[in-house]
């Protein structure tokens, strides 16, 4: 009979206690990052240790395997990468609508419409002053606030004007400090890297970094608010990531290339996608702010043209009321060109014709175009709304799905708890019963006739 | 495999079905605050664009009613002041009637004379009358005066022109509001006809007390005279004809006014009524969803170990 240590038993006991004790050590890691954000959950990875083998003194062939108790193989994080990919994906359409739609509802605050201080309301007032005056071409009072509601007129539009420069200025500055060295891009990605470093200098020694894993992918969670996202593992614990339409890795192992140019045009997959490219498309040239400064600028040149051209049939010279600056400016620079004396009402003397006749452009191509003007405004930040809340719901939905895998359940840690604590303490009992067989062996044998 | 749940999902769902329902109250209760279906142009842009343009005609309707209203004060101004120009054509229709009358001496055909004078000015001093500080018989040119009150027949002449004032009273639509001084009391120059010229003549043949005259006061002034007042009563017909066209224009714009004031409101008001019910179910549905949430969110295995 081949020979198997006395003391064996002990060994496969304290391998069991010293397992479930290192299980019941994540559980606790687990239950104490319940609420932390980017935490996943880990397991103590149990394997049954090498077994012994028992072998015949005489022949050296194996008798049997002996079972020698368990042992902890690894400390596993439960994430799924596919999940990662989608929520980022949901993530960066999520910060392209929102950062639209905030910014459409800032500019669609400041139209102040429908009420009795928007602009639609002040023209209506203006062609009022004009009948005003029709009726009393003669009169200094009437011609006094026919201009002072021309200059209302003219300050509601330069204001609105300024509140969509306003907009796009804003827009600018926020992409400058996002993208600029040092800004916040900049700060994840230099994290990124440093995170890169220290999980490959610990991969590289056998060990599983899973909390700075879990730092890693919440700091790529961040970045894809803002653009695109995608990562690429290079096999030694560190990834490579790409960013938007940038030409270079902006992270790749311990490397950063940041800042790099983004073109932020044309449709998927080469747009930078996210925040950066919802702002850009605000500011840049022939953005959002553009085209909408082009409509104003269309409001004010009707309003101009079409009082112009009657203003000037009367009057001995032909007095233009408004003035306005140079095509695409028309909104910033419209200004009321005459005072009460000079504003011409009649082609003869106190008939009012003129009045009569620019009072009767309500309802033309100025109050059309700002209708438009509004409405087009509308439209676009109910859509923005509207594509917001999908990307809210879809990225909820992802989440909970990442949840699900990756979040901790008190239930199943309380459940876990339980179960390593009966094991450890059953463990426990049989070192005692190895115990006692020991105490019989060394101190009650061979003592005969005491 | 079936979902695993985990405390963060619970927690995060309640939250954000929390903040779905709150934001709908909050939305519910800004149209309750406001009384307005529409608050910004993206709640109903083309709701906005219909109440935009429904306001701004409903702010022309209001215009067109406040010019009626004035054109009808100006009607009503002409009216009156015709009808006491009347009066005092009437009273000088007396006075040449009994100075007809041979009986009279040199004397008193002067002092009817005088009488007729007085008249002269008291006629153009109605037809100085201000609206609103325009003199209203003068024409267009409604600051000058249309007559010189007093003196000689040399001050009778006419100083103001023959344009029409016109009114817009609705979208395309305008009236003459003005009775030109010189069309319904002449230019004051003596043999056009008018009233002022008429009454001159008059007065001037019951002072000249040439037998001539006499007959003259009898058959060509009296005729003259009733000529001048049949001209003066068709000027009030056609001022009371464009009375009675304003009036109904003011009847039509009020019309107007309250159809486009209850489609406006339909357009941009909120139905109290369905918006209170929207508002306490939405209520409802918050308290409940806030109660189990608290409920949810408290249990797990670790209430029931010990």
């Amino acid at each position: 009979m081949p020979a198997i240590s006395t003391f064996f038993g002990l060994e496969t006991t304290l391998r069991g206690l010293m397992a479930q004790q290192g299980a019941l050590d994540v559980t606790s890691h687990n239950i104490a990052n319940a609420n932390t954000i980017g935490y996943s959950r880990q397991q103590a990875v149990f394997t049954s240790s090498d077994p012994l083998q028992v072998t015949d003194g005489a022949r050296l062939s194996t008798l049997a395997s002996m079972g020698t108790g368990v042992d902890i193989q690894s400390y596993s994080r439960v994430r799924d990468q596919f999940l990662d990919a989608q929520y980022r994906g949901q993530n960066m359409v999520l910060g392209q609508q929102s950062t639209t739609s905030d910014s459409l509802n800032q500019i669609e605050a400041a139209l102040q419409e429908p009420s009795s201080s928007g602009l639609s309301a002040q023209l209506a007032k203006f062609w009022s002053a004009w009948s005003n005056v029709a009726q009393d071409a003669t009169s200094n009072a009437g011609r006094q606030s026919l201009v002072d509601q021309a200059n209302t007129v003219v300050e509601t539009l330069h204001s609105l004007d300024s509140q969509l420069t306003d907009a796009a200025n804003q827009a600018s500055a926020e992409y400058t400090s996002l993208t600029q060295p040092g800004g916040d891009i900049d700060q994840s990605l230099q994290q990124i890297a440093s995170l890169n470093k220290a999980i490959q200098t610990a991969v590289s020694s056998g060990d599983h970094p899973n909390d700075l894993m879990d730092k890693r992918d919440q700091l790529l969670d961040k970045l894809s608010e803002l653009g695109q996202v995608s990562v690429t593992d290079l096999g030694d614990g560190s990834i490579q990531v790409n960013f938007g339409d940038a030409a270079t890795p902006v992270v790749s192992g311990a490397t950063v290339t940041w800042p790099q140019t983004l073109n932020n045009a044309g449709p998927p997959p080469t747009t930078s996608g996210g925040k950066l490219q919802a702002l850009n498309d605000i500011f840049k040239t022939g953005g959002t702010v553009d085209s909408l400064r082009a409509d104003l600028n269309g409001v004010a040149s009707a309003l101009a043209t079409s009082v112009n051209a009657i203003h000037n049939t009367g009057g001995p010279t032909g007095v233009d009321f408004f003035s306005v600056g140079a095509a695409g400016t028309e909104a910033a620079s419209i200004s009321v060109n005459v005072n009460y004396a000079t504003v011409v009402a009649s082609s003869a003397t106190g008939t009012g014709d003129i009045a009569a006749q620019i009072a009767n452009l309500r309802g033309g191509t100025a109050d059309a175009n700002y209708s438009t003007f509004v409405t087009r405004i509308g439209s676009m930040a109910q859509d923005a709304t509207r594509k917001e809340s999908t990307a809210q719901a879809l990225v909820n939905s992802v989440d909970s799905s990442r949840q699900s895998n990756s979040g901790v359940s008190m239930d199943e840690e309380m459940t876990n708890m339980v179960k390593f604590q009966r094991a450890y303490q059953a463990s426990a009992r049989a070192m005692s019963t190895m115990d006692e067989l020991l105490d019989i062996l060394i101190n009650r044998t061979g003592k005969v006739g005491l | 495999m079936s979902t695993r749940i985990t405390q963060s999902m619970v927690s995060r769902n309640v939250l954000s079905d929390l903040q779905d329902v709150s934001n709908r109250l909050s939305q519910t209760q800004e149209k309750l605050s406001s009384g307005r279906e529409i608050t910004k142009p993206s709640d109903n842009p083309f709701g906005t664009s219909k109440a935009l343009s429904l306001s701004n005609s409903l702010e022309a309707t209001q215009q067109y009613e406040r010019t009626v209203s004035d054109a009808t004060a100006w009607t009503n101004l002409t009216e009156t002041t015709l009808g006491s120009v009347s009066d005092a054509a009437q009273r000088a229709r007396e006075l040449l009637v009994q100075a007809g009358n041979d009986t009279n001496g040199t004397t008193s055909r002067s002092a009817i004379a005088d009488e007729i004078d007085q008249l002269i000015d008291s006629i153009k001093g109605d037809a100085n009358v201000k609206y609103g500080g325009q003199y209203i018989f003068s024409g267009a040119n409604t600051t000058q005066a249309p007559y010189v009150v007093g003196g000689s027949p040399a001050n009778d002449a006419y100083q103001g022109d023959t344009n029409g004032v016109f009114r817009t009273i609705g979208p395309g639509v305008s009236v003459q509001v003005n009775t030109i001084g010189s069309s319904v009391l002449g230019s004051g120059v003596p043999g056009d006809g008018g009233l002022i010229s008429v009454l001159r003549g008059i007065s001037q043949h019951l002072r000249s007390g040439t037998t001539a005259d006499a007959d003259t006061l009898r058959t060509t002034d009296l005729s003259s005279l009733d000529s001048a007042m049949d001209n003066l009563t068709s000027a009030r017909a056609v001022n009371g004809a464009t009375s009675n066209r304003l009036s109904s224009a003011s009847d039509r714009l009020s019309q107007i006014e309250q159809s486009t004031t209850s489609l406006l409101s339909d357009t941009q008001d909120a139905d109290m009524a369905k918006t209170m019910i929207d508002f306490s179910m939405q209520q409802t549905v918050y308290q409940s969803a806030l109660r189990a949430g608290a409920n949810i969110v408290q249990a797990s295995l670790l209430d029931f170990l010990s």
